[in-house]
């Protein structure tokens, strides 16, 4: 709608008083605009029936997950003003109409029975209940991450497991002796499985400590990148134990393995006699 | 005996080690494979969508995306002077809209109208009855509804739409069903004349279009109509698709290349730390057996090519193996992110490109390269005689 930025000297506009508009940082920055300025707003794209406009303040627009890469050059205006802005010359009824009506119920619950009574009474008018809960562009880009991070963990999964193998094929000897001197079977399991506890709790708390130091460079990057106050990473208490919670066990069934394949052979070939 | 032959053997000495490594090289190639094709699946999949218009350059008021700035006012006048151009060979006005239909289980829902002439090109695709044709004085003007309004409303040609939204009540007959390349998932879309628009949207303001389709002459092409546009109109903004697609890397799809580039780094990165540590540690574990070589006579460069023919191996085996399973994850990875509100369902996030395959590759042997860069140090200069004194002792 807003098409047109035209800008006048304050001096010839100085003595009429023109309605105030808000304008976005986003536009503010793009235009090289600045509060009190008078600016002209068309809604033709040749600027056609200019009008002018003071810039009364500067709104950070609500950040919008959907639009995020968008680039917002908004501007907000007083309703009368925009539609005498917008209504085509000569246009009947035209100053007095709207897009829309945002209405807020006493009770969300009787959204429903509110459309069909409002279709019924007034047949012209769309009822249109507006999206509650999670936006679902959240909910998608969050489904996409966990499926990398579960790839994610397959990959660590098979390194961490590689590790523990070779960790048990460096020790088979010490294995070895251990069990001529009488050492169980389960003390030796129970070692390497500490030992696998230890490297995945000491790699998720790395993880973790790593991914909270940078997060703010990520976040300053994104931000910057797109002009937006959304927030891209935040690792919370709840994310950082459950990268715990999942890499302990995995720590753990990597000793196992690594560990129950060398202490199944007899102790001679552990020896390699 | 090659060195391939020789690294086989020592891989195979250690079949858990060596599965295992595999097994890490072929899921974070899977990944890496995947990001590359979605840092550019996007742009590929969105150029196919505006190439299968038949349409290769844009006209609007403004640099707005259509519909969402001030329409081209004058449309008519617009559209005739632009057809006389000798570098363009069709012209088509394009008007969307927003009305409300009654559905059969009473409630009202919103379907997204495309206001054009009968189609030329590829505005859409015909699956059922007869396409759109010029509005005959009296009667209802014809529609074309897509599939997904068709199942929704159980409508068929011939089918009646009631449009109450407009005051008062329009109606229009159906005359085929057809499937737009924009289309969303679950949206309902109709497409009609001009004149249908004007009927369906009677406040709508006359002589406008929210877009202008052009189509360049086959011989003179895009860049050349764009450039008769500019300086026949130059208060309009004429966009070729390698433009319009600029503008989107830049701006709506940045996002997802940006986060392949991250991902793939970790990938790549990951990748090399793996082999690194399984080729380090295997070499550690035969340091005799590399000195014993050495002073057999095997030279320095043939201990590096073994080394480097192992590198090659785990890493080539694992990168052979990510190609399906990366495949396999991107249907799975696309699967999730088509599901976003707003996108047409004909738009992929991952696109398998040749480009995509050959990066793949590129990087894998880099990776292959750098990771036996450390251990081809520690066997070549390896002292030969205390090395061999040292296994004796042990």
């Amino acid at each position: 709608m807003i098409a047109r930025l035209v800008f006048l000297s304050p001096v010839l506009l100085a003595l009429a008083v023109p309605p105030e508009i808000l304008v976005s940082r986003g536009l503010l920055q793009e235009r090289g605009l600045h509060l009190g300025q008078v600016v002209m707003l068309s809604a033709d794209a040749r600027g056609a029936n200019a009008r002018p406009f003071r810039i009364a303040g500067v709104y950070e627009p609500t950040p919008d997950p959907s639009r995020f890469t968008a680039k917002r050059l908004e501007a907000r205006l007083h309703l009368p003003d925009l539609l005498a802005l917008a209504a085509e010359p000569g246009e009947a009824g035209a100053a007095d109409s709207v897009g829309a009506i945002n209405i807020a119920l006493k009770d969300p619950a009787d959204a429903e029975a509110f459309a069909r009574e409002l279709g019924a009474r007034s047949p012209g008018v769309s009822v249109v209940r507006a999206a509650a809960g999670d936006d679902e562009h959240f909910v998608i880009i969050e489904r996409f991450h966990a499926a990398i991070s579960f790839v994610t963990m397959i990959g660590s999964t098979a390194f961490l497991l590689a590790l523990m193998v070779i960790r048990a094929d460096e020790r088979r000897e010490v294995a070895g002796l251990l069990r001529l001197l009488g050492l169980p079977r389960r003390r030796i399991l129970a070692q390497a499985l500490l030992e696998g506890l230890c490297i995945a709790a000491a790699g998720a708390i790395f993880g973790v400590l790593f991914a909270t130091a940078t997060q703010g460079v990520v976040n300053a990057f994104f931000q910057w990148r797109y002009d937006t106050t959304l927030v891209f990473v935040r690792v919370t208490p709840a994310i950082a134990a459950r990268c715990v919670v999942l890499a302990l066990p995995l720590g753990v069934m990597a000793g196992l393995i690594a560990s129950w394949t060398l202490l199944r052979q007899p102790v001679l070939d552990l020896l390699r006699r | 005996m090659s060195p391939f032959e020789f690294a086989w053997r020592s891989l195979s000495r250690q079949p858990a080690r060596a599965v295992l490594g595999l097994t890490g090289v072929a899921v974070v190639g899977a990944l890496l494979f995947d990001m590359l094709m979605l840092s550019r699946g996007l742009i590929v999949s969105f150029r196919d969508l505006l190439e299968s218009t038949g349409f290769d350059v844009r006209v609007t008021a403004t640099e707005a995306l259509p519909g969402m700035g001030p329409p081209v006012a004058d449309a008519a006048s617009t559209t005739e002077e632009l057809r006389r151009l000798p570098e363009l060979a069709a012209v088509v006005p394009a008007r969307f809209g927003v009305a409300s239909i009654d559905t059969r289980n009473g409630k009202t829902a919103p379907v997204a109208f495309i206001g054009s002439e009968t189609r030329r090109r590829g505005e859409w695709k015909l699956v059922e009855g007869a396409d759109l044709g010029d509005d005959a004085d009296g009667g209802r003007p014809e529609v074309v509804v897509n599939r997904t309004f068709a199942r929704e409303e159980r409508l068929a040609p011939g089918s009646i739409v009631r449009l109450p939204s407009a005051l008062p009540a329009r109606e229009f007959r159906v005359s085929g069903i057809v499937e737009f390349p924009f289309e969303t998932a679950g949206e309902r879309m109709a497409a009609v004349t001009l004149r249908g628009f004007a009927y369906a949207f009677p406040s709508a303001r006359r002589d406008e279009a929210d877009l202008l389709l052009v189509a360049s002459q086959p011989g003179a092409g895009s860049e050349a109509a764009v450039a008769a546009i500019r300086r026949t109109r130059p208060d309009l903004h004429a966009f070729s698709i390698e433009e319009v697609l600029e503008r989107l890397r830049h701006a709506e799809f940045s996002y997802f290349r940006q986060v392949s580039f991250v991902l793939a780094t970790i990938a790549s990165f990951f990748a090399l730390l793996l082999v690194t540590t399984l080729l380090t540690v295997s070499v550690n574990q035969r340091l005799g057996e590399v000195a014993a070589l050495r002073a057999l006579g095997f030279s320095r460069r043939r201990i590096t090519f073994d080394l480097l023919a192992e590198s090659a191996l785990l890493v080539g085996g694992g990168g052979l193996v990510a190609i399906p399973l990366g495949l396999l994850l991107a249907r799975g990875l696309d699967s999730i992110l088509r599901r976003m509100p707003d996108l047409p369902t004909r738009l992929h996030f991952f696109v398998f490109e040749p480009r995509a395959l050959a990066l793949h590759a590129g990087f894998l042997v880099l990776a292959a390269l750098v990771a036996a860069a450390y251990p081809v140090a520690l066997a070549a200069r390896l002292p030969i005689a205390a090395t061999l004194r040292k296994e004796n002792v042990s």
